[in-house]
C-alpha cells in the first residue's frame, strides 16, 4: 500500500512546493490591490521561456539564472505599472479585465516569440539529477522544492514582520487609504509587492519546469489557476495559508491522479475508472466547497460590509 | 383604539464588542408620525436597518400589523461578549425575514446617504419599486405581454413624480439631480412600493431651510394622500416638533426619553445628552 | 409627447438598418462565392455575438462578474451534438462506446432549444451555491465550474452520452441549411444567413427582457444591491433568474459554435474562449447589445481575417516587411486590446444602443438648424 501510495505523495509535495511559490504572489497582490492578478500564471510561464532563450545563449547557467529571476521581476514591475496603475480609482470590474488583458498579451507574445511549440528546459546539474527515496525513482527537484519553499517562505515572513517595507505592507493592506494619508508611498509598496510575487514565482518556475521538460505558452495558466486555488482556500491575504493550501492541493491532485492505480491495487476497484481525468477538476471542487463553507478559507481574516 | 402598526420589543443590537442598539422598545399607532432622534451614533440608523432587516438584532423581536419581522436571541458565542439584557421570551424560535420580504408586506424606508439607482432615469427608479407588486412573470414580461400592467406602471409613477413634483424631471438620470431633488426622489421610490409605514432616514439632510420648510409640509400631505404611518429620523428640530405626533430620543444605543413634542422638550435627560453629546 | 415621437423614429431607423444587415447577408451570399472569407466572419461573428450578449446580460446588467461562458457553451455544443446526429451515423461516431446510449434525432430548432434548456438547467444548479458569493469571487467559482464541466464531459464513463474525449461529428451544420436541388447543387445559399436568424431572434429576446420590469430590476441590482433589496426585489431570485437566461443563450450560442465547426471536442472549451467573450464585451462596452454584436464581428474579422497578413511574410517590393510572421497578428491584437481596456474603457458604444445614435444625430441636427 504505502509503495503504490508514497510515489504520488511524493510528486504531491513537490508540486505543492511550487504552487505555494506562486500562490503567495496571487495573496500578496489580493491582500494589497484585492485584485486577481490573472496575469501572475503567465508571470511565472514567461520567467520559464526567458530561462528557455537565456540558457540557449550559451551563457553560463548560473548567469541565466540569475537573470531569470532579473528579468522576471522587471516583468513583474512592468506588468503592474502599465497595467494597473492607471486604473487605481476604476471599479474592480475593470482592473479585473486588465488582469485578463494582460495574460492575454503575455501569452501572445510567448506564442510568437516561440513559434507555439513545445520549448524544452534546460537541464540544471544538481536540481535535474535523479535520486532514489525508499525505492522510489525520482529527480532532486523533489526533494529541494519542499525546503527550498519553507526557507523563502520565512524569509518572506521575516521581511514583512521586522522590515520598514514589511510594516508599510502590512499597513496597506489593512487600510488603502489610511495608509496613504500617513505618508507611505502606496506605488513603492505595491511595486514591491509585485516584484517579490514575481522572484517567488520565478524560482518557483525553475523547480516546475525542471520537473514537466516543456514550456509553452498555456504553462501558466492552469498552475496558475490552482495557484490562486490554493491562496483562496488557505485565506486570501494569508501567506502561511496560501502554503499550506498549496500544499494540500498538490498532494490531493497527485493522489487523484493516482487513484485508480492506488484503489485497483488495493483490491477496492476492479477496474479503470478513469479518475485522473478529474485531477484538476477536483482543485475548483474544494474552491467551491470552501468558498461555501468558509469563505474566508483556512486562515484568512474576516471582513464586514458596512452598509 | 388605533391599530399598532410597528412593534419593537427588546431589541438589542450588537457588533462584536459594540452595543449600537440597546434593549429598544417602542410602538407605533396607525397614522402617527413618531421620529426618532438623538446625538450622532447613537443607533439611529441601526434601528431603522434592524426594521428593514438589512441587520439580525441580536435580541427582541420585531412586528409589524402583528406579524413578526425578526426574532432573536444571542447565540452562544454572542453570550459570552453579549452586553445588553438578557433575553427572556425570545428564545424559543428565530425569524429572520429577508429585506425584500419585509418590504412585500408593507414597509419602505429611503436612506440617509442616498442609494438611488444611478444608472437610470428618475421615471426609471420609480418603475424599479413597482416591480414587487407585478403580476406578470419572466415569459409575459419579456415577450411583453403585459402591456397593460407596464401602462399602469408608468401612469402611477408619473402620478407619484408629480405628487414629489419632479415630473418634468422624469427623463433625467437620477444622479444628475440636485441633492435636495435627489431626497424627494427617494421619497417617490419609496412610496411606489405600497407601503403603509414609510420610514424615512434624515430626509432634511443637506436641505436649506426652505426646502425643510417644503418637507414638514409635504411630508404631512403624503402621510394623509397615501394613508400612511411615518417613522422618521431626523436632526432638523423644528421639523421634528412641528411634524411629529410623538418622539423616541435614543443616546449610545440607549433610550432615554419619550413623549409628544412638548414633553420632550421639557425633559432633562435629553437635554443633558444633546448638551453633552454635540451642538445643535 | 414629443420625446415619445423622437424615440419612435429612431427606433424606426434601428430597424431599418437591422433589416438592410439581413438584406445585404442575404444578397452577399446569392453573390459572392461561398468561400469567400466574409462567411466565415459572418457566421462565426453572429455566434460570438449572441454569446457576448449573453455575457453582457450577466456582467453589463446584471453586476455578476462570471467567467462560466465557455462552460455553458460546452454544454450546449454537446446537448446539440448528442440530439441531432443522425441515427445511422452514431456506430461510426460512437465507434468506441457501440454506438452510443442515444439512439434517436431531434430536428435542429428543437435540438436548439434543447442545448438551451440543458444549459441553463446547469446554471440553476451551480447558481444555488455560487451567486451568494461575492464578485471576483464569484468570477473564480463560475471559472473553477466550467473547467469541472470540461473534466466531466471527457470521462470516459459518461462516454456512451459525450463520446468521452473523442470528437462529436455529423451533426447537421450551417451548410446543411442551403437548399439544393435534384443535382445536390446549391440553389439558395442561407448557410449564413440561417445563423444570422438564429443569433438575431435570440439577442432580440434578450434586448427584450433588458427593457421590460425584469430587466430594470437586474440594472436595479447591479447599481445598488442593498437599494435594490430595500425596493422589494429578491437578489437570489432575480441573480439566478439573469444567470440560467444567460446560460440558456450561452448553450445556443455554443451549438450554433458547433453548427458553424462541424467537429466539437469538449477539451477546446478553455477559459482562453471565456476571456476572448469577455474582452469582446468590453471593446464592445459593458452594457451596451448592440456595442457586443458590433465589436463581435469586428474581433472575428480581426482575428480571421483582416489581421491575416500580419502572420504572413509580406514584400514590398525587395524589401521584407520586419517582425510578420506567424502569431505577430494575435501580438498586435492584444495590444489594442490592452489600449482599449487601458484608454478606451467605455469602448465602442459606452452604454448606448443602437437608436441613441439615431437620436444623437438629430439633435446635433436640430442644433444646427437652430
Amino acid at each position: 500500500m504505502f509503495n503504490t501510495v508514497f510515489p504520488y505523495l511524493l510528486t504531491g509535495i513537490s508540486v505543492g512546493g511550487q504552487y505555494a511559490l506562486i500562490a503567495i504572489g496571487y495573496t500578496m497582490v489580493y491582500g494589497i490591490l484585492r485584485l486577481i492578478n490573472f496575469a501572475h500564471g503567465d508571470v511565472f510561464m514567461v520567467a520559464g521561456i526567458v530561462m528557455v532563450y537565456l540558457n540557449a545563449s550559451g551563457m553560463p547557467l548560473v548567469l541565466s539564472v540569475l537573470l531569470t529571476l532579473l528579468i522576471t521581476m522587471a516583468i513583474g514591475f512592468a506588468v503592474e505599472r502599465v497595467a494597473y496603475k492607471p486604473l487605481r480609482s476604476a471599479p474592480r470590474m475593470s482592473v479585473m479585465i486588465s488582469a485578463i488583458g494582460v495574460s492575454y498579451t503575455l501569452q501572445n507574445l510567448v506564442l510568437y516569440i516561440t513559434g507555439g511549440l513545445n520549448q524544452f528546459y534546460p537541464k540544471i546539474p544538481f536540481v535535474s539529477d535523479s535520486i532514489t527515496i525508499f525505492g522510489v525513482n525520482t529527480k532532486m527537484v523533489t526533494v529541494i522544492t519542499p525546503i527550498l519553499t519553507v526557507i523563502l517562505v520565512v524569509a518572506l515572513v521575516m521581511l514583512i514582520n521586522h522590515t520598514k517595507i514589511g510594516m508599510a505592507m502590512r499597513a496597506v493592506s489593512k487600510d488603502f487609504e489610511t495608509s496613504q494619508l500617513m505618508g507611505i508611498k502606496i506605488n513603492s509598496v505595491i511595486s514591491t509587492t509585485f516584484i517579490i510575487g514575481s522572484f517567488l514565482a520565478a524560482v518557483g518556475s525553475m523547480l516546475y519546469f525542471t520537473n514537466y521538460n516543456t514550456v509553452i505558452q498555456t504553462s501558466g495558466s492552469m498552475p496558475g489557476l490552482k495557484a490562486f486555488v490554493a491562496a483562496v482556500f488557505g485565506g486570501i491575504g494569508s501567506i502561511p495559508g496560501a502554503v499550506v493550501g498549496a500544499f494540500i492541493i498538490g498532494i490531493c491532485e497527485n493522489i487523484i491522479k493516482g487513484l485508480d492505480i492506488i484503489l485497483f491495487k488495493a483490491g477496492i476497484t476492479k477496474q479503470n475508472l478513469g479518475l485522473a481525468t478529474f485531477s484538476d477538476a477536483f482543485t475548483f471542487a474544494l474552491l467551491i466547497v470552501i468558498l461555501i463553507v468558509k469563505p474566508t478559507g483556512l486562515f484568512g481574516e474576516k471582513v464586514t460590509d458596512k452598509v | 383604539m388605533s391599530q399598532n402598526v410597528l412593534k419593537i420589543e427588546h431589541v438589542t443590537m450588537q457588533f462584536g464588542g459594540v452595543v449600537a442598539v440597546h434593549d429598544l422598545s417602542m410602538e407605533i399607532n396607525e397614522g402617527e408620525i413618531v421620529a426618532l432622534i438623538g446625538p450622532n451614533g447613537a443607533g439611529k440608523t441601526t434601528a431603522f436597518n434592524c426594521v428593514t432587516s438589512v441587520y439580525e438584532p441580536t435580541n427582541g423581536r420585531i412586528s409589524f400589523l402583528g406579524k413578526t419581522i425578526a426574532q432573536n436571541s444571542p447565540n452562544k458565542k454572542m453570550r459570552k461578549i453579549y452586553g445588553g439584557t438578557m433575553p427572556d421570551a425570545f428564545t424559543d424560535h428565530q425569524v429572520r425575514l429577508s429585506p425584500d420580504q419585509v418590504t412585500k408586506l408593507g414597509i419602505a424606508r429611503t436612506f440617509q446617504n442616498i442609494r438611488l439607482f444611478g444608472g437610470m432615469t428618475v421615471l426609471e427608479n420609480v418603475m424599479t419599486a413597482m416591480h414587487l407588486r407585478r403580476k406578470s412573470n419572466v415569459f409575459t414580461a419579456t415577450l411583453h405581454l403585459n402591456m397593460a400592467e407596464e401602462k399602469a406602471m408608468k401612469k402611477k409613477a408619473l402620478d407619484l413624480l408629480e405628487t414629489v413634483g419632479l415630473l418634468d424631471l422624469q427623463d433625467e438620470m437620477a444622479t444628475s439631480l440636485p441633492y435636495g431633488k435627489q431626497r424627494l426622489l427617494e421619497i417617490a421610490r419609496a412610496l411606489a412600493t405600497d407601503p403603509k409605514l414609510l420610514l424615512l432616514d434624515e430626509p432634511a439632510a443637506g436641505m436649506n431651510p426652505q426646502e425643510t420648510d417644503e418637507l414638514s409640509a409635504f411630508i404631512k400631505r403624503i402621510k394623509d394622500q397615501f394613508g400612511l404611518t411615518i417613522f422618521v429620523i431626523e436632526h432638523h428640530m423644528n421639523l421634528v416638533m412641528e411634524i411629529s405626533d410623538r418622539i423616541y430620543v435614543v443616546d449610545f444605543g440607549k433610550l432615554i426619553a419619550e413623549g409628544t413634542p412638548a414633553e420632550i422638550q421639557e425633559n432633562p435627560a435629553v437635554i443633558a445628552a444633546y448638551l453633552g453629546g454635540e451642538d445643535e | 409627447m414629443k420625446t415619445k415621437k423622437k424615440i419612435n423614429t429612431s427606433m424606426l431607423w434601428a430597424a431599418l438598418v437591422i433589416a438592410l444587415v439581413y438584406v445585404g447577408v442575404f444578397i452577399a451570399e446569392q453573390t459572392l462565392p461561398a468561400t469567400s472569407m466574409l462567411f466565415t466572419v459572418l457566421k462565426k461573428g453572429a455566434t460570438y455575438a449572441l454569446v457576448a450578449v449573453s455575457m453582457n446580460l450577466l456582467n453589463g446588467f446584471t453586476g455578476l462578474f462570471s467567467l462560466g461562458q465557455a462552460g455553458f457553451m460546452l454544454i450546449g455544443a454537446y446537448a446539440y451534438a448528442i440530439f441531432t446526429i443522425p441515427v445511422a451515423d452514431r456506430v461510426n461516431v460512437y465507434q468506441y462506446y457501440n454506438g452510443g446510449l442515444i439512439q434517436f434525432a431531434m430536428p435542429v430548432v428543437p435540438a436548439l432549444i434543447v442545448a438551451g434548456l440543458v444549459a441553463a438547467a446547469f446554471a440553476f444548479l451551480i447558481g444555488l451555491p455560487v451567486l451568494r458569493l461575492k464578485s471576483d469571487y464569484l468570477a473564480i467559482a463560475t471559472l473553477g465550474f466550467a473547467e469541472i464541466i470540461r473534466a466531466i464531459f471527457q470521462w470516459n464513463k459518461l462516454g456512451a452520452l459525450t463520446n468521452g474525449s473523442n470528437i462529436l461529428r455529423e451533426f447537421p451544420t450551417f451548410n446543411d441549411f442551403n437548399i439544393r436541388n435534384a443535382e445536390g447543387e446549391v440553389t439558395v445559399y442561407l448557410s449564413t444567413l440561417v445563423p444570422f436568424v438564429i443569433a438575431g431572434v435570440c439577442i432580440a429576446l434578450i434586448v427584450m427582457l433588458i427593457n421590460s420590469t425584469f430587466g430594470r430590476s437586474l440594472r436595479a441590482i447591479k447599481d445598488d444591491e442593498v437599494a435594490a433589496e430595500a425596493m422589494g426585489i429578491n437578489l437570489f431570485h432575480h441573480k439566478q433568474l439573469s444567470f440560467c437566461i444567460s446560460s440558456f443563450f450561452a448553450g445556443i450560442g455554443g451549438a450554433m459554435l458547433a453548427m458553424y465547426q462541424s467537429t466539437i471536442q469538449a477539451k477546446a472549451f478553455t477559459s482562453a474562449m471565456t476571456y476572448e467573450i469577455l474582452l469582446i464585451v468590453v471593446i464592445g462596452g459593458i452594457g451596451s447589445v448592440t456595442g457586443s454584436c458590433i465589436s463581435s464581428f469586428l474581433f472575428v474579422a480581426c482575428s480571421e481575417w483582416w489581421l491575416r497578413f500580419l502572420d504572413q511574410k509580406q514584400m514590398i517590393g525587395d524589401f521584407e516587411v520586419p517582425l510578420l510572421r506567424n502569431g505577430f497578428r494575435l501580438v498586435v491584437f492584444s495590444i489594442i486590446i490592452m489600449i482599449v481596456v487601458l484608454f478606451f474603457r467605455q469602448g465602442i458604444m459606452g452604454t448606448k444602443e443602437l437608436p441613441d445614435l439615431f437620436k444623437r444625430k438629430k439633435k446635433a441636427r436640430q442644433e444646427v438648424k437652430a
